[in-house]
């Protein structure tokens, strides 16, 4: 099989949600020398990027997005330790990422990590019902460059002002970007309350977070 | 018979300014049955939004049936809403699926506006199909917050809608068989499951339905005995796709077709994206007479106007629609915006059929009281065609 046909089979495994199929898949390439990050970027990455333009023209749903999100995790376990041995391959940044306190929604935010993923960050996800300091501890941990409030009521969106108090008071404010991502999000009323961005459309977002980590790479350039 | 609601009645009964020609009640069965009403009927979901508006925090009323019951009243009775919602909280619909000693675990509050937090009650398949199969919801039923807080609150308000002469009716809301499915073991595993275990999806649908259906004879004998006659049916499959609706989407039809035999006015709650294949099953499933919908799916580049447009030309002659302003909107907008999503959502509804202005979910605690009085004025300002 040539290497195109390889990649090609990859994404599609992902696109039709072949959860059984992907595991042998991954292997056959590796074992018939298609790097690791390759595999990743090139075939799981590209399928979930046509899962999100099939999403958007409304030929598949939320259910079967979810399913290709489980079938492009189970190729990454396979690949994440080959690529960290190998030293990793291209990252456009970190992030860190949590469902905000008071929320506990998650499906947005399942469905979320693996576009940013996909599309080349490194995400590190803290779960549902975050507190507020959980944020602060985790951008020492971590050091991320985007920091991601999933925030899917009005209620809960609000709390951003809250969330942004408290990572200022610890002095971290300036290392990192907030983000906003929901079905109740509103850019202009995220900056209102110290956010950086708002998105309610993840593959949409990847441009946003692109966007912000050049800021915050001018900002520290300039520092 | 209760304290509370006695004294609210006589404090109110005969001395309310009226609101139009019509009562409250006849308002809004007037839009029900698609005849035309004096006013545009306003009927927010206030649930959560009552109890902090009427002075009380959650904690206060999570345990006090009199206090919850005086916060939906004492709302009422200052803003003259066509409607009143009677307060329900997610412990209402799954306590008595958890043994007590386990409840805790399960239940977390926060701030004084806050929601309730909880955590699923099942994590695979198998274990939610368990619960039902062991009749969990009966064994723990007894002394589980449907018993002790839900009916006796829902019994009060009634007793105040039948006592004030039905001028103005009660809304209760039922949730269907996939609300239940999908809040037991978490939506995301739910919708998951009905790609990959497509089978246990089914018979798990199957065990919900007939326990849904037999609550369903339970909220027969309150209407028979209490006036129970307009129902809100709350559904799930609010993220599912068209494969989803017609592989399991039964369940919900079946209950329906019983619900809307046992209940003069039937309308159906679909909040979040709406799919508009969702929407025309919703214009099949005969008997709903309105539905509160919600936005449009993320696939449609629609305007407001243009969303509300479709539907109402789907309703026309069918169901009456109810909508606007969003939840986002109450809450964040300004009056001004909460005033034109009104506008935009009666000018483009009611050439085609009636109204009824209410948000597609409930009022978020959050949303400031001038955006709620801007949606009622509205309401009541919009002359009719
Ligand atoms: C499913 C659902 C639930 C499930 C949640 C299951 C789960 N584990 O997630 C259950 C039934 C448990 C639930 C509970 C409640 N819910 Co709910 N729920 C929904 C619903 C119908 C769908 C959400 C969803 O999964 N969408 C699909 C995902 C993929 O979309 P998404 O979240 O927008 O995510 C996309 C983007 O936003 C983006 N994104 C997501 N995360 C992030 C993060 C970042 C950083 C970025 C950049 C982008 C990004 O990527 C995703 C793909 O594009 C929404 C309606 C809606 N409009 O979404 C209501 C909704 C969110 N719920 C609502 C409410 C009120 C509640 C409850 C309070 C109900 C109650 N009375 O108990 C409770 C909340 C309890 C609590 N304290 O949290 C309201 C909130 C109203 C408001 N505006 O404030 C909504 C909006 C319904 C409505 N009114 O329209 N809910
Ligand atoms: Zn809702």
């Amino acid at each position: 099989m040539e290497k195109a046909e390889r990649l090609q089979k990859l994404a599609q495994a992902v696109l039709e949600m072949d959860v059984e199929g992907i595991v042998p898949l991954v292997e056959d390439s590796l074992a018939a020398g298609l790097s690791p990050v390759e595999i990743l970027a090139e075939g799981l990455s590209a399928g979930m990027r046509q899962v999100g333009e099939r999403f958007k023209q409304g030929e598949i749903f939320m259910p079967e997005v979810l399913v290709s999100c489980d079938v492009y995790y189970r190729g990454l376990e396979i690949l994440r330790p080959l690529i960290r041995q190998t030293g990793g391959g291209p990252v456009r940044g970190k992030m860190i990422i949590g469902t905000i306190y008071g929320d506990i929604h998650s499906v947005g935010k399942d469905v979320a990590v693996p576009v940013f993923q996909a599309a080349g960050y490194d995400v590190i996800d803290l779960g549902v019902d975050v507190p507020d300091e959980r944020f602060v501890e985790a951008i020492r941990e971590y050091e991320p460059d985007i920091v991601g409030l999933g925030t899917y009521m009005t209620s809960t969106f609000m709390h951003t002002r809250e969330t942004v108090r408290v990572i200022e008071q610890a002095g971290l404010r300036d290392r990192v970007k907030i983000i906003c991502g929901g079905p109740a999000v509103d850019p202009a009323a995220a900056r209102r309350m110290g956010a950086d961005d708002a998105s309610d459309d993840a593959w949409e977002a990847v441009g946003k977070l692109d966007r912000l980590v050049e800021e915050l790479r001018a900002a520290r350039r300039s520092v | 018979m209760s304290e509370i609601v006695d004294a609210w009645v006589r404090r109110l009964k005969g001395k309310l300014r009226p609101i139009g020609e019509m009562t409250h009640w006849e308002r809004m069965a007037a839009a029900f049955e698609l005849r035309r009403s004096d006013l545009v009927p306003v009927a927010p979901e206030l649930d959560y939004w009552q109890i902090t508006y009427a002075g009380y925090s959650h904690a206060e009323i999570y345990n006090d049936v009199d206090k919850t019951t005086d916060a939906c009243i004492r709302t009422w009775a200052d803003l003259r809403t066509d409607a009143i919602w009677m307060y329900v909280d997610i412990s209402h619909q799954i306590e008595n699926f958890i043994p007590p000693e386990k409840r805790p675990e399960h239940f977390v509050h926060r701030g004084d506006k806050d929601y309730l937090l909880f955590k699923p009650v099942a994590k695979t398949i198998d274990e939610a199909i368990e619960l039902y199969e062991s009749r969990a919801y009966e064994r723990y039923l007894e002394g589980s917050r449907a018993v002790t807080h839900y009916v006796p609150h829902m019994l009060q308000l009634l007793e105040f809608q039948e006592k004030m002469d039905r001028i103005v009716p009660v809304i209760v809301g039922i949730a269907t068989p996939s609300n239940y499915a999908e809040t037991l073991v978490e939506v995301q595993q739910f919708v998951r499951w009905t790609v990959t275990e497509p089978k246990k999806v089914k018979r798990y649908l199957d065990l919900a339905l007939e326990e849904r259906l037999a609550a369903l004879d339970f909220y027969a004998e309150i209407a028979r005995k209490h006036g129970l006659h307009f129902v809100c049916l709350f559904g799930g499959a609010r993220t599912w796709g068209p494969r989803q609706l017609r592989e399991f989407g039964y369940a919900d039809e079946i209950f329906v077709q019983k619900a809307v035999k046992l209940f003069p006015y039937v309308f159906w709650h679909i909040c979040g994206h709406n799919l508009p294949e969702a929407m025309q099953l919703l214009v099949q499933w005969d008997g709903i007479k309105a539905v509160q919908y919600d936005m449009p799916y993320y696939s449609q580049k629609l305007s407001w106007p243009e969303w509300c447009e479709s539907v109402a030309r789907l309703f026309a002659g069918k169901r009456c629609a109810m909508n606007s302003p969003t939840t986002q909107t109450a809450c964040h907008g300004t009056p001004e915006d909460v005033r034109r999503m009104v506008r935009e959502f009666l000018d483009a509804t009611l050439p085609h059929t009636t109204a009824v202005v209410m948000p597609g979910c409930e009022v978020d605690s959050y949303s400031p009281v001038e955006n709620v009085r801007a949606m009622i004025e509205e309401a009541r300002r919009k002359p009719l065609p």
